[in-house]
């Protein structure tokens, strides 16, 4: 019993990361109706930055949080009005699917130049911190990981319910000619939505440099795995999102442990074709809702 | 002489190769009630949507309280209180009646008068303040008509351009949106009208236009055409025959 609840620990910790990236795309997914496929590559791009402020400056990966954070949505909102602009306001989806693709090899291509193919990682003394009780071992930094997707989704999810521009990125999931109708600037909206998405990217980053080794392609991995948990959690709902990154990450530990480590990877992608197919609206879309619009 | 409010002149809209308006004019007088009639695909709905600056024209000129609004955005427009209510609602449905509203006084000059928009809204539709908390794809038809023709009242509109209110609604319902559309209307508000219940349309408006393949073809007062024989005959018919 008490080694089950140590591979359920260890699947929520695990979770964390997919759930973050998750979110990510949950909220560019509304407004852009691609999937950001290039995610996973920018939570790579800003673990480095986290490592480079670590390595150059010295600067503490948790701190460097403030730092890659408002970056990152600054990097977002460029990338926006540089690349997307026009692609987004089309009805072919497909362009903005090809640039994010496109974008993925540049910047992963970019990394490589820049950081070479060696893999990185900090050193910390915190990575050795266990919390040990009950027969359970928590690794701080991962404990720490799982805080960041849980504050970075609620602060998210606050924008959306309890401000004027989040209420509009809701609207404008929904409906953005109708949104337009409005007054509202349906681009700016969009940008925005698409700046925080490469936020939480940025957030997932910081996680990443303190408890992964990765390198430039690394990314993709991850963006898949975000994919099948925004599969699990349903579009349209931050916590959603992240709560579907935690159960993916059970079910993969509970796979490895059961059954094989080889099969991490088939548990999890059957388990993405079985809820699209039987489930589309994840484990918790609003069906009757949904079905109504 | 009432004072022209909106003035379209020759506008033509195409989409790709196809011509969706040709050389149409209207003119609509600040505080009147103005229909546009017409079969399916007349391009009421496409004059509507070029008023609002969702398509660009290839020719023509609009003119709003005398100024040019040509190659306006939407928000300037809906910022100079032109506001239209989309075909089919378009309500924000997984969105609460209240943030519906709260979205439609989205700009600076409607955000100052929310408080007092919101209580001529609430007189006007007393069930939305009764489901202000409730998600808005929960009311009825007929109560999503009322937040759709609310929502463009946050925006303390000086024209509203309503297409096709009384579509999917029964006949009692679709005569308490009228009154409604003319309550709102006697407050001071021009009303744009497009609508396919053309006997209704044309007794609350004082002037109408009948349009055809992308053209006004007939205009006059909403009696006049009431009575005109060929308009009974191509666009009421049967449906007044059975009155």
């Amino acid at each position: 019993m008490g080694s089950f609840a140590q591979v359920f620990i260890n699947g929520i910790l695990l979770g964390s990361m997919y759930g973050i990236a998750a979110a990510g795309l949950s909220l560019i997914f509304g407004t852009m109706r691609i999937i950001f496929i290039a995610q996973g590559t920018m939570i790579v791009f800003f673990a480095y930055v986290v490592y480079w402020c670590f390595q150059k400056a010295g600067i503490d990966p948790y701190l460097s949080l403030f730092i890659a954070v408002p970056l990152a949505f600054a990097v977002g909102l460029g990338m926006f009005y540089l690349v997307f602009r026009k692609a987004a306001a089309l009805e072919d989806k497909n362009v903005s699917l090809l640039i994010a693709v496109g974008l993925m090899y540049l910047v992963e291509n970019l990394m490589l130049k820049v950081w070479s193919a060696n893999p990185r990682g900090l050193k910390l003394d915190i990575q050795g911190v266990v919390i040990a009780g009950w027969g359970l071992r928590i690794s701080v930094v991962r404990l720490i990981l799982l805080g960041i997707a849980l504050v970075s989704a609620l602060v998210v999810s606050l924008f959306l319910k309890r401000t004027r521009l989040g209420t509009a990125v809701r609207a404008a999931s929904e409906d953005m000619e109708a949104t337009t109708l409005q007054g509202i600037n349906s681009v700016w909206v969009c940008a925005v939505s698409f700046a925080i998405g490469i936020a939480l990217a940025g957030a997932a980053g910081v996680g990443m440099a303190t408890v992964y080794s990765f390198d430039y392609k690394f990314g993709f991995t991850f963006a898949l795995k975000a994919l099948v948990a925004l599969a699990l959690g349903g579009i349209g709902n931050v916590f959603g999102a992240l709560a579907g990154g935690l159960i993916l990450g059970v079910i993969e530990q509970l796979a490895s442990y059961y059954i094989g480590m080889n099969w991490i990877e088939a548990v999890s992608y059957g388990v993405f074709l079985l809820v699209l197919a039987f489930l589309p609206q994840g484990l918790f879309g609003k069906r009757g809702l949904i079905k109504k619009v | 002489m009432a004072n022209l409010l909106l003035e379209v002149n020759e506008l033509s809209v195409s989409y790709g190769d196809v011509r969706a308006l040709t050389d149409v004019s209207i003119a609509v007088d600040d505080g009147a009630i103005v229909a546009l009639v017409g079969s399916n695909g007349a391009g009421k709905s496409t004059l509507l949507k070029a008023i609002a600056g969702l398509l660009h024209p290839s020719s023509g000129q609009m003119f709003f309280m005398g100024e040019s609004i040509d190659g306006l955005s939407t928000k300037h427009r809906v910022d100079r209180g032109i506001v239209l209510v989309p075909e089919g609602r378009r309500l924000f449905q997984t969105l609460t009646v209240r943030e519906n509203l709260k979205l439609g006084a989205y700009l600076p000059r409607a955000r100052a008068s929310y408080d007092e928009s919101l209580e001529r809204v609430f007189a006007l539709f007393p069930v939305l303040k009764e489901r202000a908390n409730g998600k808005a794809g929960l009311l009825s038809g007929g109560e999503q008509q009322m937040l759709a023709i609310g929502r463009a009242v946050m925006a303390h509109p000086k024209l509203v351009m309503v297409d096709e209110a009384s579509l999917g609604l029964s006949p009692l319902l679709s005569a308490a949106i009228f009154e409604l559309i003319v309550a709102l209307n006697q407050q001071g508000t021009t009303v744009l009208l497009v609508e396919q219940n053309i006997h209704m349309a044309l007794k609350i408006c004082s002037t109408a236009y009948v349009m055809k393949t992308g053209s006004v073809v007939l205009s006059g007062t909403g009696q006049e055409l009431l009575a005109s024989e060929d308009v009974r005959k191509a666009y009421i018919g049967e449906r007044g025959g059975r009155r």
